[in-house]
């Protein structure tokens, strides 16, 4: 027994000795010394010298549609040469891109990895939120010396990313777009509706209880459709939160915004809140709301909607405009589901409070700060990514439309669609006519755009490159006519470390009264309990500013 | 992650299987002195000379093994000592940006006043507690009704069917379920329902997203995953009870049921109680089952510390290490003491310890 | 089990009423157990999804599976699952047969000392956060070799090969060691040779651990191209992250075809190896 009681004494021991010499060189002491001995070594240099950046490494999310199954490698290839050109020297730019519906959360480990790439793309929230944090590199001067300067049409939407001291840690290249609710036609004709008619909440409500209880499908069975579908009752990943519901959520906002007089308040706790979720809760009840929304991603939502399967589908779904109009009725088509889509004017409720569809804060590219005092390096990144992605002609192209003669080509061509089946379609061009090929992934469907969309960009095409969708520019010219800009996200640094909980908490609060049916009072006493304080500092934090 | 389960089938030392005392041998060298350990080798032909070497010869003897070591030392170093360095960081402020700041007790004083720790701290109390004992009580119902079965092929093409589940991963029978249990046109169980009558043609219930429901979920999900692997452990205590015990029951003309109750349950009851206290020990342990099946509806009966940590580090933009190492080193502080507790507990019931 | 031959013989009677319930109770358990894993396998073969549960698929197609076989996001997760479940095995061999043997030499000085060294890590870990800090160190973040060299080292499978080991008769070593054999010589002439049927259940048990992995790379991995079909699966199931493809096929369809492909290595090889599982177990493991 004694000896092995010594036995794990020494095994003990042995632990904290390790503990007591590993503590002398843990990287953070090492870390810590860095930048000051990077620093002298730049001071003592001459900065002079062009600085020579031969590899960017890119995080992007599902926005980059040139995805490896669907012509990326040829993308990057051409991104690299017209780069190269450009800067005179050779340049490869590594994208990794990151699975979109969990695109913040692998961002947040990426994070905690230090894993960081040269510049990523970050939504507006993520961005408000990593922007007090001290990572991302103020891009100012960047932008305001960018070549692209002399084209730009549309300042106003970088200028406004700008913080209160001029810093701007985040460039976008295009408006951000907003959702706007799509109804399936041969729905509303089953039902016996029109489009022109849903004016209030109420109608659109009946429209919804109808797609429910009238077989819309015309499979025989009630019941077994749905009104509308959405990637959760509020979308708290990503800002504007109340984007996939608005006729629910009307003007109430569950996350916290500025009021007119620029005072920051909580959105949750409002009385326009708890109506919108007793909304909610009923179109939960009625079955209006399919109930899979609680847990379903965009992608799950928007293949719910288009589903060859359409016992299970919704009827109504408020989804991104202008090419989601084009690639929704796709899909549709793809799947043999029947009719068009119509666009649905923002309700009265909707606009009396807010004024139409929100247009949501763009996401925006960042550039890392390394940490070494030396800003050679990103300056170059911007220059080198940033600055060249506005550039009205190739590299523009190439991130708007995609790869040349994968994506899109000017060379004489005819091709089909869905060949040899009653729905064929045969496109033919002459040379030198610019035209969208099919997506390499899909012979049966257009390619329609890569990550920038031409109908939002700020600064056009010198080359007068345009995409031929009807659908999506009439979707954007729609959506334009019928939107308002979305709040201002906060930034703040309790939101920074603490976000994450109040998120927790709006979620839990939400679904324990749409779901569980608990009183709405009952449920809010219980996220002020939660969140509450959390909310209070990062107000105080934010009012002070 | 894992905990010894030694020897196995208790006390009936005549029917254990060759590798069980096997195995048993290990705990019981490890505990002798090394003196008892050299008595042993006295049945070889070099044991009792090998003793009185001195000490740096005896090494030198053994360098080669020294030599294999090295590598499963270098790793276990690696891989599980170095970690242990950072419980130091319980202590600080530790973010991905900006210096560590030494804080005291501040994370641990946080931690106690924290709801949703405390919740989730209930939570893996309440379900991994739960979880143990009626999976072993199901793998105990089945595997006696089991042995009772006459047909060997019927037997073991049970045994085969039974044991499937445990090689699929938690993400597949999280996947499996969700699409099984998904309250959408083409869930089965919902359908079922339906067709059934036992809930109207317009209403389902949404498994795994009702907090009323998350938690027997939960439980049907690991009893159908685990009872199966858990008979094994019993099977191999039944097939070592002494026929004898059921030919005199036969000749007092006992009841198939009775024979079950006065002769098999009995000869069960230790096992039953070894499986229980060595689970005990790891009940802290739950991650991965909860994570793959929770989401932010049921947060409140499912969460729990391991998934706790989780999100507050990898989903929160500006994670503090320094909070969730203090929260981590907390659930190893009353891991530990299970285990001991167990240890303890098992010496007293079983006299013999389990580690 | 050999042992069955020699267990308790019921004398041959009448079917009874007992046994016909038992029968049908536990074909009722059989069926509950097999219902999910068919109804999967039968709606990975339909073009639609449904909710009945059918014997054989009624609209057959092999899409789903042809979609898995020929999308890069799909099948690159599915050879990386593959290849670490080789090396993890490999390695995870390589470490419990050397650390078990060294651990039955007993007139090593320092054996019990290194015993529980090993021992302490199963009472006692850092916790996933320093874990985590740790490997980040070491460059095993957002890699796929964290899940080789996470599992290669495991001191239960490491304790159980020692154990195994130990049944070898001692007389052998003695033997060969009087014949001059080397640590080394003796370990790969005698000791492995004679632990084939250890080595099988224990590279069992690292294989299915590796495989069946999903939260290491739920933790450790972002990078698409790293991930393990485990977690794939799971973020296409619950995520719907599948990519587009011209197959026609329904989501449920390739859901479920995911799942198939997922388990099928194991359920083809089980049948064949269930005896080198249950071994596993029977030496004195209950593993989660």
């Amino acid at each position: 027994m004694k000896k092995k009681a010594l036995s794990l004494l020494l095994a003990s021991a042995m632990v904290a000795s390790m503990a007591a010499c590993g503590g002398g060189s843990t990287p953070a002491e090492s870390s810590s010394s860095a930048p000051a001995e990077s620093s002298a070594q730049a001071s003592s240099e001459v900065a002079e010298e062009p600085y020579v950046l031969n590899e960017i490494n890119i995080t992007v999310d599902g926005t980059l549609t040139a995805t490896v199954d669907n012509g990326q490698k040829e993308f990057n290839e051409q991104l690299n040469e017209a780069i190269s050109e450009r800067a005179g020297y050779d340049v490869v730019v590594n994208i990794e891109q990151l699975d979109h519906s969990t695109y913040g959360d692998a961002i947040g480990r990426k994070m905690v990895s230090n894993d960081l790439p040269d510049a990523m793309i970050m939504n507006a929230s993520m961005f408000r939120e990593y922007s007090t944090t001290g990572i991302l590199w103020d891009m100012a001067d960047a932008y305001d010396n960018a070549e692209f300067q002399s084209r730009i049409t549309l300042p106003a939407i970088n200028e406004n990313l700008k913080d209160s001291q001029g810093h701007l840690y985040g460039f976008t290249p295009a408006y951000g777009n907003g959702c706007v609710t799509y109804v399936k036609q041969t729905w509303l004709d089953a039902v016996g509706m029109k489009i022109e008619d849903i004016k209030t909440f109420d109608d659109y409500y009946a429209m919804l209880k109808a797609f429910h209880e009238q077989d819309p499908d015309g499979n025989g069975t009630t019941g077994d459709t749905y009104g509308v579908v959405a990637a959760g009752f509020a979308n708290t990943g990503e800002a504007p939160y109340i984007n996939y519901m608005p006729e629910f959520w009307q003007g109430a906002y569950p996350y916290i915004l500025q009021d007119e007089n620029g005072t920051w308040y909580d959105g949750v706790q409002t009385d326009a809140t708890k109506e919108a979720l007793k909304r909610l809760r009923q179109g939960y009840v009625d079955q209006v709301i399919d109930p899979e929304t609680l847990t379903a991603t965009t992608k799950i939502a928007r293949e719910k909607f288009f589903s060859n399967e359409q016992s299970g589908s919704s009827g109504a779904f408020t989804y991104w405009a202008g090419t989601w109009y084009q690639t929704l009725t796709d899909n549709m088509k793809k799947n043999e589901v029947e009719g068009d889509l119509v666009q649905l004017a923002p309700i009265q409720e909707i606009k009396d409070t807010w004024g139409g569809y929100l247009n949501r804060e763009a996401p925006v590219w960042v550039i890392i700060d390394d940490g070494d005092g030396d800003d050679r390096k990103e300056q170059a990144v911007f220059s080198l990514l940033l600055d060249s992605m506005l550039d009205g002609d190739r590299i523009q192209t190439l991130w708007t439309y995609g790869a040349e003669d994968v994506h899109w080509s000017t060379k004489a061509e005819e091709f089909k669609t869905d060949e040899g089946t009653d729905k064929e379609k045969a496109y033919s061009y002459a040379d030198g006519e610019f035209h969208l090929k099919q997506s390499p992934n899909d012979k049966n469907t257009l390619w329609k755009k890569n990550h920038i969309d031409n109908a939002l960009v700020i600064s056009p095409l010198t080359n007068g490159y345009a995409s031929n969708s009807e659908l999506a520019e009439a979707g954007n010219a729609f959506f334009s006519q019928n939107c308002v800009d979305a709040p201002v996200s906060p930034a703040s640094a309790t939101l920074t470390d603490e976000g994450a909980n109040i998120v927790d908490a709006i979620n839990v609060l939400i679904s324990s009264v749409v779901v569980d049916g608990v009183d709405v009072d009952t449920a809010m006493d219980t996220y002020v309990s939660k969140a509450g304080a959390t909310v209070e500092a990062a107000l105080a934090e934010l009012n002070a500013q | 992650m894992t905990v010894l389960l030694l020897g196995v089938p208790i006390g009936q030392d005549s029917c254990f299987t060759r590798e069980v005392k096997d195995l048993i041998l290990f705990y019981e060298d490890v505990g002798k002195e090394e003196d008892g350990m050299s008595k042993k080798k006295v049945m070889t032909s070099t044991g009792v000379e090998v003793r009185h070497k001195p000490l740096g010869l005896r090494i030198w003897n053994n360098w080669g093994y020294y030599l294999m070591f090295l590598p499963v030392l270098i790793f276990v170093i690696i891989m599980h000592y170095w970690p242990m360095l950072g419980i130091r960081y319980s202590f600080y402020n530790y973010r991905p940006v900006g210096d560590k700041v030494w804080v005291g007790m501040e994370n641990f004083v946080r931690m106690f006043a924290e709801d949703a720790f405390w919740t989730s701290f209930k939570n893996t109390l309440i379900l991994s507690i739960v979880k143990l004992i009626i999976t072993t009580l199901s793998s105990v119902v089945v595997s006696v009704f089991l042995n009772e079965m006459g047909n060997l092929m019927a037997k073991k093409t049970l045994q085969t069917i039974i044991y499937l589940p445990h090689f699929m991963s938690w993400a597949v029978v999280a996947s499996i379920f969700s699409l099984i249990l998904s309250p959408s046109s083409t869930g089965l169980v919902n359908g079922m329902l339906r067709e059934w009558g036992v809930i109207g043609q317009q209403e389902y219930i949404y498994f795994l997203a009702d907090k009323a429901w998350w938690q027997p979920i939960f439980y049907i999900i690991n009893i159908w995953k685990e009872t199966g692997w858990g008979t094994i452990i019993f099977l191999a205590t039944l097939s070592g009870i002494n026929p004898e015990l059921y030919e005199a029951a036969d000749i007092d003309g006992a009841t198939r049921m009775q024979k079950i109750y006065y002769v098999t349950m009995p000869a069960l009851s230790n096992t039953i109680m070894t499986v229980l206290i060595l689970n005990l020990a790891k009940i802290m342990n739950m991650f991965e089952s909860v994570f793959v099946l929770y989401n932010s509806a049921v947060y409140d009966v499912s969460d729990v510390v391991s998934t706790y940590i989780y999100r507050q580090t990898f989903v929160s933009k500006m994670p503090n290490y320094g909070y969730t190492t203090a929260v981590g080193l907390f659930k190893s502080f009353v891991g530990c003491i299970l285990v001991l507790g167990c240890n303890w507990l098992s010496k007293k019931i079983r006299g013999r310890g389990i580690i | 089990m050999a042992k069955e031959k020699v267990a308790y013989k019921k004398p041959k009677t009448k079917i009874t009423a007992f046994a016909v319930i038992n029968y049908i109770v536990f074909i009722l358990i059989g069926l509950l157990i097999l219902v999910p894993i068919w109804k999967v396998l039968v709606d990975s073969f339909n073009r639609v999804g449904v909710y009945q549960f059918r014997l054989w698929p009624h609209d057959f197609t092999v899409d789903g599976y042809l979609t898995i076989i020929n999308t890069a996001l799909l099948y690159k997760p599915f050879i990386n699952s593959v290849v670490t479940t080789l090396l993890g095995t490999l390695l995870g061999l390589v470490l419990s047969t050397l650390g078990g043997y060294v651990l039955i030499q007993f007139e090593m000085p320092g054996r019990n000392f290194l015993a529980y060294f090993l021992l302490f890590t199963m009472i006692f870990s850092g916790g996933m956060i320093p874990e985590y800090l740790v490997m980040r160190q070491l460059g095993l973040v957002n890699n796929m070799w964290i899940l080789v060299f996470k599992h290669g080292m495991n001191v239960y499978n490491l304790v159980l090969m020692r154990n195994f080991f130990e049944g070898v008769p001692s007389s052998l070593y003695e033997a060969a060691k009087i014949d001059g054999c080397s640590p080394m010589g003796i370990f790969f002439k005698i000791v492995l040779p004679l632990s084939k049927a250890a080595l099988a259940s224990i590279g069992l048990m690292f294989a299915v651990t590796v495989w069946n992995d999903y939260s290491t790379v739920q933790i450790y991995i972002t990078d698409p191209n790293q991930v393990n079909f485990q977690y794939k699966l799971r973020s296409m199931i619950m995520a719907g992250d599948t990519p587009t493809t011209s197959y026609n096929v329904s989501q449920t369809t390739l859901y479920n075809a995911g799942i198939i492909a997922a388990i099928l290595p194991f359920m083809v090889l089980y049948p064949f190896l269930q005896k080198y599982f249950v071994t596993g177990v029977n030496i004195g493991a209950v593993k989660e």
